[in-house]
């Protein structure tokens, strides 16, 4: 079936190094561009040594993945459990569907006043928000992926005397796995995306928060460090749902 | 006596247009424990749903199934059913899709996959067990699905042109492997094909559909023993009888 290729090869490295060499060149060779609005990668690296040296980076990124993959976890275990109930009955999902389809485009960081009233300060407010950005897409994709249990498959089970629940666990739920991570693999970015907002306004700590006060303190070398590793944490979730996907698309 | 099918008659909605398909009309047959019954017609003249409603997939519009005397109100293990298309779970290989019937019936895992290498030997697929069905050809795919119907020991096995993407000596093996089947385990067995030699060689009668709206044409008694000679003037007689009645059906 379907093949995902993820392969970074020498040519996609090829870009990133003309673009450092031109960044270097404007803003170190030439300084057209003072650093406390923007920095050289000179500025970009010194932060980086010093931030991970003094252990903050490691810190930082260690509570961002906590409060993402927390938040996602949570998003998984409702998204899932509630996709697959909707997507078998379809009078759940008509009773759900409006509510869904308002709750929805409501962008997470909506949720940033409440969260802070009901979760006070530390990483409840981030994992709530984390929640509310995720759950959708999972749920979305869990009921697409019920959906498109091929019904041959269906009538199979039931001509092999499979009950209701053995129809669930043997048949929809590994048949809608496929949709479920491809779900999983959106959320992931959303997560990442809830954490870092919600880290600059209602946090005191991750990366987010890293980016936010270096900045005001003039430190744009540590917001641009900041940045890209938000940027390769993303690749690395990107790199292991695609290695699973390639595991379960058969 | 296993089926009875009394006053089938099945008229199909079409969703958006309201539109009104007769697919079945007035369908009355029996069928005896034991017996070979091909269904052969047209394409569309309702073969197909009629498979179905036997096995409880469909629920007829009017008229009733009956299974060893029981209403059927729907799909049972009692009744294997062998579709048209492909119907393997691609999640799982081929030996774990074989004893899928036998693991939801709570028959003990390593005895199950024994009896499934015995019977993908006779298939010629014991290399094969650890594959998935994306790794399999199309007909490879049909006879694994063959075995994991017939490895449940069901009561009777519902065909829907089980044997059409198969090449000529495995197709020739399975309609005998079939028929010993139906014989020492007095399966009764419905096939569905398109194929009259198929029906000539495997049947104990032949039901030939009429045109839309399907209805029952004619039934024809083939009283030769197994194993059938193809090349005998009966079978090829028997053979053109049945070709000449579907083409008068195509005319009608
Ligand atoms: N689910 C359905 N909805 C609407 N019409 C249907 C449905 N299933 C079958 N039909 C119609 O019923 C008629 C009989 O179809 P059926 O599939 O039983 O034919 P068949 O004899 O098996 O044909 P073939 O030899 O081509 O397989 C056809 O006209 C078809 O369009
Ligand atoms: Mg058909």
């Amino acid at each position: 079936m379907k093949k995902f290729r993820n392969e970074y090869t020498k040519e996609t490295l090829i870009l990133p190094i003309i673009l450092i060499i031109i960044w270097y060149i404007v803003c170190d060779v030439f300084q057209l561009i003072p650093s406390f609005m923007f920095p050289g990668p000179t500025d970009v690296a010194n932060s980086f040594v010093r931030l991970a040296v003094s252990g903050k980076l490691f810190k930082d990124v260690f509570d961002t993945l906590y409060k993402v993959l927390f938040g996602m976890l949570l998003a998984s275990v409702v998204g899932i459990t509630f996709g697959i109930i909707l997507g078998w009955s379809k009078r759940l999902e008509t009773l759900c569907k409006l509510v869904i389809s308002i709750l929805r485009p409501i962008p997470p960081i909506a949720w940033i006043p409440f969260s802070i009233i009901w979760f006070g300060i530390g990483i409840g407010p981030a994992v709530f928000i984390i929640f509310m950005g995720c759950v959708f897409p999972i749920l979305i994709s869990t009921i697409d992926g019920v959906h498109r249990t091929d019904p041959v498959l269906i009538e199979a089970a039931e001509s092999f005397g499979a009950s209701n629940s053995q129809m669930l666990t043997e048949v929809i739920v590994p048949s809608s796995l496929p949709y479920i991570v491809s779900g999983l693999k959106v959320a992931i970015g959303i997560a990442l995306m809830c954490t870092i907002s919600g880290e600059m306004i209602g946090s005191s700590s991750g990366i987010g928060y890293m980016i936010l006060t270096s900045t005001s303190l003039f430190d744009t070398g540590s917001t641009v460090v900041g940045m890209l590793v938000i940027g390769i944490i993303g690749i690395i979730f990107d790199y292991i749902f695609t290695k699973i996907q390639e595991r379960i698309f058969w | 006596m296993t089926f009875e099918v009394e006053n089938v008659s099945k008229t199909f909605v079409s969703g958006d247009s309201d539109e009104e398909v007769i697919a079945l009309k007035d369908i009355n047959l029996t069928i005896e424990t034991g017996e070979f019954v091909s269904f052969v017609g047209p394409s569309g003249c309702g073969k197909t749903t009629t498979l179905r409603i036997i096995e409880g997939f469909e629920k007829p519009t009017e008229g009733t199934v009956k299974d060893d005397g029981e209403l059927v109100t729907g799909p049972s293990n009692q009744r294997g059913f062998i579709f048209q298309n492909y119907s393997l779970f691609p999640w799982l290989n081929v030996i774990d899709n074989v004893i899928f019937g036998l693991n939801i019936n709570g028959k003990p895992e390593k005895e199950s996959k024994k009896r499934a290498m015995e019977y993908l030997k006779t298939v010629g697929l014991e290399d094969f067990a650890e594959r998935y069905p994306s790794e399999l050809s199309g007909g490879m795919k049909q006879r694994v699905a063959i075995i994991r119907s017939l490895i449940n020991d069901s009561k009777s096995l519902l065909m829907d042109e089980t044997f059409s993407a198969l090449d000529i000596q495995t197709k020739h093996k399975l309609q005998n492997q079939i028929l010993k089947i139906c014989k020492e385990q007095k399966k009764t067995i419905i096939f569905v094909t398109h194929d009259i030699d198929e029906a000539v060689y495997l049947s104990d009668r032949i039901v030939v559909f009429s045109r839309r709206p399907g209805m029952v044409k004619k039934i024809f008694e083939i009283k030769m023993d197994h194993p059938r000679d193809r090349q005998c003037q009966e079978f090829e007689d028997l053979v053109s009888e049945v070709i000449e009645m579907i083409g008068e059906v195509e005319e009608d």
